[in-house]
């Protein structure tokens, strides 16, 4: 009888500690979502009760922010590479998947590593370039240093996909003629459509949150939304109203995202070395 | 067209990408950090230093070896605090049922936020005057209470650890949940059955099991925490002082405020070196995983 009780009280007190775990997990983020609501006289007070207010959300997309601008350039830049990142991810990945090549485990070596070089040793380079071809504060220099972050990504997650693709299918319409280009368009690309998209949003994700380059290529045109949250620290200290309401807009969209490949994120991040 | 062109084809467009975007890069910084290397002096990178100034970061410059040990400090304590909480939290989350998931699902949100975007929270959650994590310090131990927290070397630095720390469990904790699942069930009854108790069973036989998993987490952590920018950036800008400055920031200040690209492409090449060998280890993980 004492046993079952001790049982239950162990419960009890995991339950607590979960509890006050996730607490801590997600207060800074309701913290900031209420913040986003507050005049700019009630967010300098620790008020939980408050009359919200949508002007922020106004006023961020107002001059001097303009943050419609940055949302636009971040969308951009996230997009294409994307767009740039995944069909070239997808063909290596489909060939390291299925063929022996040589040097193959050099290649996939040197991708996984790639991943793992501090930014500012790849952005050093890349500063100097662009200051010369004017590529500075373009979308298109921001893309370019961007495919450097998420292609090793994509190329894993889309290697771990296409892995589990079962070959009959394919190696049948081989058999039945199809050439190899057709079987990858007919029968790979379908499949693996699922996993492509998921790749796609793990990818998005990770250039929208991109800081470190934005903020050395960028200086008034291509600013991306992370660098703009540094518009809103004024002469009088950080406007945080304005600052949780930019911050909402950022982070929002992928919370969305983030849910929906959530069963995918683990094996993104850690590229396939856990299952 | 054959299969033996083709592969290499389809490989191809990829390698010319990673090759572009990361290993020019990183030859063209190797090559500079040999250069004066000055942006804002016409010439661009003027003259050939040879080791100078590699010579310069470890024998003349403080600031360097300031850098590194912040991030040496930092990554130490982030590593550490990260993986013991979220070990701890997965083994209270691995059970499943309605209420758990939930929390698990509740995990990804933290970790869809940008760094930037940490480091601005944090800096709003402590601020000495209405920050709510300044309030619940100040309550909890009373001396702490309306503190400047980022004004103090010390406490700025423990909120950078916070703020990380706070920022990787999530990710961690799901990644060891998916750890602890793949351990059979039988070993663990089976040593139920033999009389373990709870933490007999876990040193005993869910510890060595987890081993490879958790070799991944900490040395994919410990890669995340020498590279440590964002949040820094954006908390404490490396200050007061030099408190906060890791070496990231540390090159990112010479190279982009000071214009010292040879100079800082080399402190650059030195924080290469330590990922070198934490990239060795990694792959062996990851490909001895893909041989299975």
């Amino acid at each position: 009888m004492t046993g079952l009780k001790l049982r239950k009280f162990w419960q009890y007190v995991q339950l607590i500690v979960i509890l006050i775990g996730a607490a801590i997990m997600i207060i800074p983020i309701i913290w900031i979502f209420m913040a986003a609501f507050k005049t700019h006289v009630d967010v300098y007070q620790l008020k939980i009760w408050f009359r919200p207010t949508l002007e922020n959300f106004a006023v961020v997309f107002d001059p001097p922010y303009y943050l419609l601008d940055k949302l636009i350039n971040s969308t951009i830049v996230a997009t294409v590479t994307v767009l740039i990142a995944i069909p070239v991810a997808t063909c290596a990945s489909y060939s390291f998947s299925r063929f022996r090549l040589r040097g193959e485990t050099v290649m996939l070596v040197m991708i996984l590593a790639t991943q793992f070089v501090p930014a500012v040793v790849i952005i050093l380079p890349f500063f100097v370039m662009f200051r010369d071809i004017s590529l500075l504060d373009t979308r298109t220099g921001l893309v370019l240093v961007n495919l450097a972050i998420v292609m090793p990504f994509a190329i894993w997650m889309i290697k771990g996909f296409i892995d589990g693709i079962p070959l009959d299918t394919e190696e049948a319409a081989l058999v039945d003629g199809s050439s190899r280009i057709q079987v990858i368009r007919n029968i790979v690309l379908p499949m693996a459509a699922p996993g492509l998209i998921t790749s796609g949003i793990f990818c998005f994700i990770i250039a929208w949150n991109e800081f470190l380059f934005a903020l050395i290529l960028t200086n008034k045109h291509s600013v991306t939304l992370p660098i703009g949250l540094a518009l809103f620290k004024a002469e009088e200290g950080d406007l945080w109203n304005l600052l949780s309401a930019a911050g909402i807009i950022i982070m929002v969209p992928m919370f969305v995202l983030a849910l929906i490949i959530r069963k995918h994120f683990v094996q993104g991040m850690t590229m396939g070395a856990v299952r | 067209m054959r299969d033996h062109v083709l592969k290499y084809l389809l490989v191809l467009p990829a390698v010319v990408v990673v090759f572009a975007t990361a290993i020019w890069p990183l030859v063209r910084s190797f090559v500079l950090s040999f250069y004066q290397g000055r942006l804002t002096r016409p010439g661009f990178p003027q003259g050939f230093l040879g080791w100078e100034n590699y010579y310069w970061a470890l024998f003349e410059e403080p600031a360097f070896w300031n850098s590194v040990l912040v991030t040496t400090v930092y990554s130490i304590l982030t590593v550490g605090l990260t993986v013991i909480i979220a070990l701890g939290f997965a083994l209270l989350l691995a059970p499943g049922g309605r209420f758990r998931m939930s929390v698990q699902t509740l995990l990804i949100l933290p970790f869809a936020m940008s760094p930037a975007l940490i480091g601005v929270s944090f800096r709003f959650m402590f601020n000495p005057e209405f920050g709510l994590f300044d309030a619940f310090f100040g309550f909890l131990i009373p001396p702490l209470a309306d503190i400047s927290w980022l004004a103090d070397p010390q406490l700025a630095f423990a909120v950078c650890v916070m703020a990380d720390v706070w920022g990787w469990i999530p990710f961690l904790t799901l990644v060891l949940i998916g750890g602890l699942g793949a351990i059979p069930r039988d070993s663990l009854e089976a040593a139920q059955v033999d009389g373990a108790n709870g933490w007999q069973v876990f040193k005993d036989v869910t510890l060595p099991q987890l081993g490879p998993v958790l070799a991944v987490v900490i040395i994919l952590k410990s890669i995340f925490s020498i590279k440590t920018f964002d949040q820094v950036y954006m908390l404490t800008n490396g200050g007061p002082g030099t408190a906060t400055q890791t070496l990231s920031h540390y090159i990112y200040f010479n190279g982009m405020k000071y214009g010292q690209i040879g100079y800082s492409a080399s402190a650059a090449w030195l924080m290469v070196i330590p990922m070198i060998f934490l990239t060795y280890a990694y792959a062996k993980l990851v490909f001895r995983k893909n041989q299975q």
